[in-house]
């Protein structure tokens, strides 16, 4: 509910754009990235390259351990930018089936995100085809040597075998990569025929939708996250898993608003009020993620037994331990602190270094769920984990740039953008 | 009113291009103050009121016998025994908690993100909260075997007795929980009505009545000053009970997560709790607000969208909850643990299959049918489901509590649990008290948020746009001598 209040320090409307009826500037130059995106596309796609190639020369030296180690570092970052993809894919289904009409302006990001999937099904590629080749450098489970020496997880078999587990990843991808396309083209459709009944199909399809991707996403979570140590359980990772995703996004769309509004675009369409709105849903999820991971890491040491505590305790050994308590911290209480007051969410410097910090906490998140197999007692940080992330990462963003050039950076004939330029935070 | 035909009233279309109007009918200001304050004011309470009033409070009267009996006697009425030494009490309070769940989220959730349809529901979906946790705190309260001794419940420092309770117990956490839940439910409700009551006072016929609405509104005079006032701290008060429609539950989950024993040990349960708990609590509010509209002629404020809205709810909170259930059978197997898969096999085949598939028919597949939008918009059709949807929750917690004391680790320790007659009479009796305070409640305080319903009318907006602009311009405040009526 909006209501209006006008008192000093939150009177901040006169450089928003909520005047009621001033025109909106919805000009080609204004909603396409045009020759900006194209730069976009060249220097990330190259840096893209050259990630992945200093990875993949890096990993070589090292010989199977080194390949080993290549391997994690390209499966945290693969796991990156998978969740940024999945929680926006996870936003545009929200949006459509509340009938959302604050975020229309925000959403073609969502949706080009979104419709990241199926480069996302390359880029699992590096993990799958070793799978597929029977190399076990990732997954112990793929080892038939730990297999006959292990008797908890020999009897996981009818579940953790490379077979069942290539025949998810083509259901898992498949399915983002049909609904990531499908509200991409759907939408952008809309722009040129402005056919409410599009918004009525979308809304439709975004229901069923949403199980599918609670489904998909829950088990793409186990098989590649949680079956790096096969032996440990837990009924709440996928939800875990699905926090940090949508705060991954959620922290990603200002930094994208922004940095597109320093480019020129949206001016004037991305209001104050819209960062206010990011940056609610920014700590609604910093608090959402601690309180899925409170309640995991609570109730199992709280029943201390030893097959569920052997996960944390191996985190909370020798060097792991200050990566615990930077999650502690850095991930929950003073973000928390931080993003409490109205003021830094409406400002929107103070949101994206908020924002940078998160997306840096959810790569530490991930990093303490995928690494701490490898190396008992010691952070094992590479120049590998950095160069993943700039290869995974620079094709990435060079497919949205690539995918926004020529069409519009807002589903401008929306029924419910006038909803979305006008709305007010009281 | 009497001119409305049955297609006026129906406002679930799709159309995505306006906003549907959130009051049907020709109503404004005036016309919501009447309608809303008329089922209150009316000299000659309705017929079906005293009848309804005369089964629960009778059905009440059994429970407080049933407890009076309880304390005579001791817990040796109830079925419970070794090793199931949690049975229906437990169940129960689980139960009304979970019940408790959905007017907290409708006023405190909805209103962070702006669901401005909810003004129409939320009062009453408050008001069942705070008597469906009144039902709940029953339990704790006359489970203990001395109950003289009921205030060791309470952390109470006593340093010659050295009788601080142990932090380190759940049910202490619950203590907590609860309590706070129920005490800014409480404050959130009474500060919502004081406009409302402000307005009664105003209308009022008799001395009588003047003085007692006087003094709960707390000298309301509708003032810019305190609209000021009251809108930020209902804005608090929303951000402090989000965070407690998450928490009560989850600490009342902790009660049996934190355990070792197969089929509580799980670390979704708390979010799991989160969602039965809303699930069971929105279907209660259909439950009531389909009968309630029904009677008092509230159908253009309490619309048919409503009822839908809340049916999509009921959709996903169910659904979240099947996703749980799927999720502990999977993991059972998965963990490799042959106590935990014991403890699911047994549940859906050992002795107490028939409550376990009560519970997945009522739960899971029962809502499904909530995808078809004739079913979702039907009245008689949601009655039936939300009435399933209680029924299976209270078999969850059932299921939940029995099956996995009833065979733990130990088969020489193996027991069954059944309930005595005492036992069913008194979950009986408990919705005697619930319908009882629910029934006052309708009939001497507004059933609906007047003063927050006129605030989303168009009459309300400031620059007079009626349509298209109803989820994005802001509506101003009511004038005073509007809201007054």
């Amino acid at each position: 509910m909006c209501r209006k209040t006008s008192e000093g320090p939150f009177d901040d409307r006169e450089d928003t754009v909520s005047a009621p009826n001033r025109a909106i500037d919805l000009s080609g130059e204004q909603i396409t990235l045009g020759p900006v995106g194209d730069r976009v596309t060249r220097i990330a796609g190259a840096i893209g390259v050259l990630g992945l190639v200093a990875t993949a020369l890096l990993g070589m030296q090292g010989g199977v351990e080194g390949q080993a180690r290549a391997m994690n570092s390209y499966l945290v970052a693969f796991c990156f930018f998978l969740s940024i993809m999945l929680g926006a894919l996870f936003f545009t289904l929200i949006q459509h089936v509340t009938r959302a009409g604050w975020s229309v302006v925000l959403r073609r990001f969502a949706e080009a995100i979104a419709a990241n999937a199926p480069l996302m099904a390359v880029l699992a590629l590096p993990i799958l085809v070793p799978i597929a080749l029977g190399r076990d450098l990732l997954y112990v489970w793929t080892s038939s040597e730990a297999l006959a020496h292990d008797h908890l997880m020999a009897g996981k078999v009818g579940f953790l075998n490379p077979t069942f587990f290539l025949i998810r990843m083509v259901v898992y991808f498949g399915a983002w990569s049909l609904m990531g396309s499908w509200f991409f083209r759907k939408s952008v459709e809309q722009d040129t025929s402005g056919d409410p009944n599009l918004t009525v199909k979308m809304q439709s399809a975004s229901a069923p939708g949403l199980f599918v991707f609670a489904i998909t996403l829950t088990f793409a979570s186990l098989d590649l996250l949680m079956s790096l140590e096969p032996n440990w359980f837990s009924t709440m990772f996928g939800v875990y898993f699905f926090a940090g995703s949508a705060l991954a996004f959620f922290a990603t769309l200002p930094i994208v608003s922004y940095f597109t509004q320093k480019a020129g675009r949206l001016v004037g369409l991305i209001s104050r009020e819209h960062y206010h709105d990011m940056g609610k849903f920014v700590f609604a999820f910093i608090v959402f993620w601690a309180y899925i991971a409170f309640s995991q890491y609570m109730l199992y040491w709280y029943a201390n037994i030893p097959e569920e505590t052997v996960w944390f305790l191996r985190r909370q050994t020798g060097q792991w331990e200050s990566l615990s308590w930077l999650l502690l911290f850095g991930h929950f209480i003073v973000p928390f602190l931080a993003l409490i007051s109205r003021i830094p969410k409406r400002a929107k410097g103070t949101l994206i270094v908020g924002a940078f910090w998160m997306l840096l906490m959810h790569y530490a998140d991930l990093y303490y769920v995928a690494m701490p197999h490898l190396s008992e007692g010691v952070i094992p940080l590479s120049l590998m984990d950095l160069t993943a992330m700039l290869g995974v990462g620079g094709f990435f963003v060079a497919s949205v740039a690539t995918r926004l050039r020529n069409r519009s950076l807002v589903p401008q004939r929306d029924p419910r953008l006038h909803e979305s330029l006008a709305f007010e935070n009281f | 009113m009497t001119t409305m035909t049955l297609a006026h009233l129906n406002d679930t279309s799709e159309d995505v291009t306006q906003r549907p109007p959130l009051v049907l009918g020709d109503n404004d200001f005036a016309s919501i103050t009447e309608k809303v304050c008329s089922a209150v004011e009316m000299t000659r309470t309705p017929k079906i009121w005293w009848v309804l009033f005369g089964i629960s409070s009778s059905v009440m009267t059994m429970l407080l016998a049933l407890i009076g009996y309880l304390f005579y006697t001791g817990v040796g009425v109830w079925g419970v025994n070794n090793p199931v030494g949690w049975g229906f009490a437990i169940v129960n309070f689980v139960f009304w908690v979970g019940i408790g769940h959905a007017g907290t989220l409708i006023s405190a959730i909805l209103y962070l993100f702006r669901q401005k349809w909810r003004t129409g529901i939320n009062r009453f979906a408050e008001a069942m909260t705070i008597f469906a946790v009144i039902c709940a705190l029953v339990f704790p309260g006359i489970h203990v075997g001395r109950v003289w001794m009921v205030w060791f419940l309470f952390p109470i420092p006593d340093q010659q007795l050295w009788m601080w309770p142990n932090f380190r117990s759940p049910l202490l956490w619950d203590v907590f929980a609860v309590g706070t839940y129920f005490t800014v439910s409480l404050l959130f409700w009474y500060m919502g009505l004081l406009p409302d009551i402000a307005t009664l006072r105003d209308r009022a016929k008799t001395k009588l009545r003047e003085t007692v609405y006087g003094v709960f509104a707390l000298g309301w005079r509708s003032s810019n000053r305190h609209w000021s006032r009251y809108e930020r701290a209902y804005l608090i008060l929303a951000a402090l009970a989000t965070p407690l429609v998450l928490s009560v539950h989850s600490v009342v989950s902790f009660d049996f997560a934190v355990s070792q024993l197969p089929g509580w040990h799980t670390t979704i349960f708390p979010p799991y709790f989160v969602a039965g708990a809303i699930f069971s609590g929105f279907a209660m509010v259909v439950f009531l607000a389909a009968i309630a509209r029904k009677i008092y002629g509230l159908q253009e404020i309490i619309t048919l969208r409503h009822l839908e809205n809340m049916n999509k709810i009921i959709l996903a909170t169910g659904s979240m909850v099947g996703y749980a259930y799927g999720m502990e059978f999977f993991i059972a197997w998965y963990g490799g643990n042959p106590y935990e898969s014991f403890a699911f096999a047994s549940r859906a085949f050992g002795p107490y299959w028939w409550a376990y598939w009560i519970m997945v028919s009522c739960n899971v597949i029962c809502p499904q049918l909530y995808w078809f939008k004739k079913i979702r918009t039907s009245v008689p059709a949601m009655m039936v489901i939300a009435f399933f949807v209680n029924v299976g929750m209270w078999f969850e917690r059932f299921v939940i509590t029995v099956t996995s004391l009833s065979a733990d680790f130990l088969p020489s320790s193996w027991d069954m649990y059944w309930p005595t007659w005492v036992d069913v009479c008194t979950l009986i009796g408990s919705f005697g008290l619930f319908f009882t305070l629910f029934l006052l409640f309708i009939r001497w305080l507004p059933m609906v948020a007047m003063a927050e319903v006129k605030s989303i009318m168009p009459q309300a907006h400031a620059h007079g746009h009626s349509t298209g602009s109803a989820a994005g311009m802001a509506p101003s405040k009511p004038k005073i001598a509007e809201v007054v009526g």
